[in-house]
């Protein structure tokens, strides 16, 4: 009888072996076109961003000849005084080079339009170049200046010329003198090293990113230093020393409760609490890292908390068994183990408070900040900020620098999402 | 049995998880020096009672223990007792292997550091060194001390425990099934382990396996059901046991 019986099961599970198998497929398609479409998104995104913002990576300048008199820098004694050079026309010394280029040029509307095809910083650009290098006064020297943006922009083919001259920011008389200019290889495309080593301008060819840069990887700093321990040392207590019962259970939901509150909502407090109340300094990245790390606490506590439960409780017995007190078995033997979660739980915090930028507006974070902030207590901006002042702009450069800023905050999240990794490494290797 | 004072007095102990009772009314002398075997089906409430003896169940939520336990005439229960130093006195070993993810000479140490037994370095190595002596396993280590525990064999891992719970030289070791996760060849190694133990410390042992128990221990306590239905000498109880469900047990009729 049972050898009746088997053959017919064989059957069925057969067929029902060709269904499941199609429906496997079938599933596995699904997937596989699920993650294709958001690479495809990415590569779309990154790709437009790339394509607006890599200009960026360059900079028209202009090439002119240009004499710096004694008296320039020079006081009556003859030495290098700064006060002397304050009062110089640096940018008169400029024009003066760019309208030799241009004898024809004649009245006070065409000089003018003139004038504005070089950069309105290159006088401050040559003053501070001539100062630290007082042996090329009175002498002819060719000098590389900066074209102002529009010069620049047109250059890279991104102004529209076909349209009628009251429609765009170049004249027909500008757009001729650039390009004779183009054609006797006086314009020349540069790396914009001052978008690294500089903070934000007026002007978008001076305009740089290490401001904003400067002010988030202190905020960053700030928010790790607060947040860290205090999320560690949360998660620890209410995993293992809280006694269950409702004021532990009311604290449970709150925290829960607190990751999910809009971020804005935390500048608010941090206006209130630590600007009004506490008269912090406003625009600061230290108050900035504070407001983070109320933001991101929640998060990291939650993180931590699950590595903690993820540690198995034999570990915990075998310290407490040989007589270490809870304090001990948590610090020598559960976090450690618990730490690749911590730090995984951390990364994600970082990750949202450095693309983070409603909060920040609230205490005073998007001001325009001309100065590379050199401590925690500098105004400074931070660079989700700095994209949003940049492209609210009205100059095309700054849409193409908001590009640019866009990638950079991407590789410094990539940058420190991948130190956190290496970090959680080295920490699983040694346990 | 008169040679041998009580190292432990438990009287009348109950054990509430929350509202159940996992045990009541237990009482029994553990006499010093000697091996006691806990013996009895799953769930009958032999671990509950080891745990009590070292006052690891306060670790458990909802955990109540009522009645007295002495250790050398002091009720550990007592409100001035530190358990930590309970534990430190009356240590124990688990069930599965659970070295920590360090060191063999870190997991060693570990006890002596915490408590700052030693004065030196030099000193901390004595100690780890003869612990590994007492559980015969300084051969097989010694030249990888550096070396994570958790890449040794189950039974070395159970060896190593064991010889993290003496090196702070306990005066009782408390044994939860230290055997059920280890081939037989290590479960003999470790069992003639047990019996040289014997000679300095007090030792409880939970076991499921008859012959162990009738091996290895002095006297035996079978539970059932959460009460201690018999403790008399090993050999009394596996040839002519008083209580009929101890009977029904050793021969294999339930349990």
């Amino acid at each position: 009888m049972e050898t009746k019986i088997s053959p017919r099961y064989t059957d069925m599970i057969t067929r029902s072996l060709k269904r499941r198998h199609r429906k496997e497929t079938c599933l596995r398609f699904f997937g596989l076109t699920s993650i294709l479409f958001g690479l495809a998104f990415l590569v779309i995104l990154l790709g437009n961003i790339a394509n607006n913002g890599l200009s960026a990576l360059l900079q028209t300048y202009v090439e002119l000849e240009v004499t710096v008199p004694d008296s320039a820098l020079l006081d009556a004694e003859g030495k290098v005084s700064e006060e002397v050079a304050f009062d110089t026309n640096w940018d008169g010394l400029v024009k003066k080079g760019l309208r030799a280029k241009f004898p024809d040029a004649s009245g006070m509307r065409e000089r003018r339009a003139l004038d504005q095809l070089v950069s309105a910083n290159a006088g401050f650009d040559f003053k501070t170049r001539i100062l630290h290098n007082p042996e090329l006064l009175n002498q002819p020297l060719t000098v590389w200046f900066k074209t102002s943006d529009e010069v620049d922009q047109y250059v890279k083919g991104n102004m529209n010329v076909s349209v009628d001259e009251s429609q765009r920011r170049l004249s027909d008389q500008q757009l001729a003198w650039i390009d004779e200019l183009a054609a006797s290889g006086l314009l020349e495309r540069r790396f914009n090293t001052s978008f690294f080593t500089q903070a934000d301008s007026r002007e978008p060819e001076s305009a740089g990113i290490l401001g904003a840069a400067m002010g988030s990887a202190m905020a960053i700093l700030v928010m790790l230093v607060l947040t860290l321990p205090l999320a560690v040392m949360s998660a620890i207590y209410l995993e293992y020393f809280a006694k269950p019962g409702r004021v532990t259970d009311f604290i449970e939901v709150n925290i829960n409760n607190l990751a999910a509150v809009p971020s804005i909502v935390f500048g608010l407090l941090g206006l209130a609490v630590f600007l009004n109340f506490f008269q912090m300094p406003r625009s600061a990245p230290l108050v900035g890292g504070m407001v983070l790390s109320l933001m991101t606490l929640p998060t990291i506590i939650i993180a931590s908390r699950a590595a903690i439960r993820a540690v198995p409780s034999s570990i915990r017995d075998a310290a407490l068994g040989l007589g270490a007190s809870n304090m001990q078995a948590a610090l020598d033997h559960v976090l450690p183990m618990a730490m690749p979660g911590v730090l995984t739980g951390t990364i994600i915090g970082v990750a949202q408070a450095l693309g983070e930028s409603a909060p920040l507006l609230m205490i005073g974070m998007v001001a325009f900040i001309v100065d590379v902030p050199t401590t925690v207590t500098d105004p400074a901006t931070v660079m989700p900020v700095q994209i949003f002042i940049w492209s609210n702009s009205a100059e095309r450069a700054f849409y193409e620098k908001a590009s640019l800023a866009i990638l950079f905050l991407v590789l410094f999240l990539i940058v420190m999402n991948l130190t956190a990794v290496l970090l959680r490494r080295h920490f699983e290797r040694h346990h | 049995m008169e040679k041998y004072p009580n190292k432990m007095t438990v009287c009348d102990v109950s054990v509430h998880y929350g509202d159940k009772r996992a045990l009541g009314g237990v009482s029994l002398d553990i006499p010093e020096n000697q091996i006691i075997a806990l013996i009895g089906a799953s769930g009958c409430g032999k671990s509950t009672f080891l745990r009590c003896l070292n006052r690891m169940n306060d670790e458990i939520s909802g955990c109540r223990v009522a009645g007295e336990i002495l250790l050398d005439e002091q009720n550990i229960y007592a409100q001035n007792v530190d358990p930590v130093l309970m534990r430190a006195r009356v240590g124990m070993v688990f069930q599965k292997p659970n070295p920590f993810p360090k060191s063999i000479f870190d997991n060693i140490a570990f006890g002596p550091r915490i408590h700052e037994i030693t004065q030196s370095e030099a000193e901390l190595k004595d100690i780890v060194h003869s612990a590994l002596e007492r559980v015969g396993m300084i051969d097989e280590v010694k030249n990888r001390l550096g070396d994570s525990a958790i890449g040794l064999s189950s039974g070395q891992q159970q060896r190593i425990c064991i010889a993290r719970a003496v090196a702070i030289a306990p005066e009782g070791v408390l044994m939860d099934e230290p055997c059920s996760a280890l081939d037989p060849i290590a479960t003999a190694k470790i069992e003639g382990l047990i019996e040289a133990l014997a000679a300095d410390y007090t030792i409880v042992i939970v076991t499921h396996s008859m012959q162990q128990a009738a091996r290895i221990s002095q006297r035996s306590a079978f539970f059932h059901l959460g009460e201690l239905i018999e403790v008399d000498g090993t050999s009394k109880i596996f040839t002519s046991p008083n209580d009929p469900r101890t009977e029904n047990y050793i021969t294999g009729r339930f349990g």
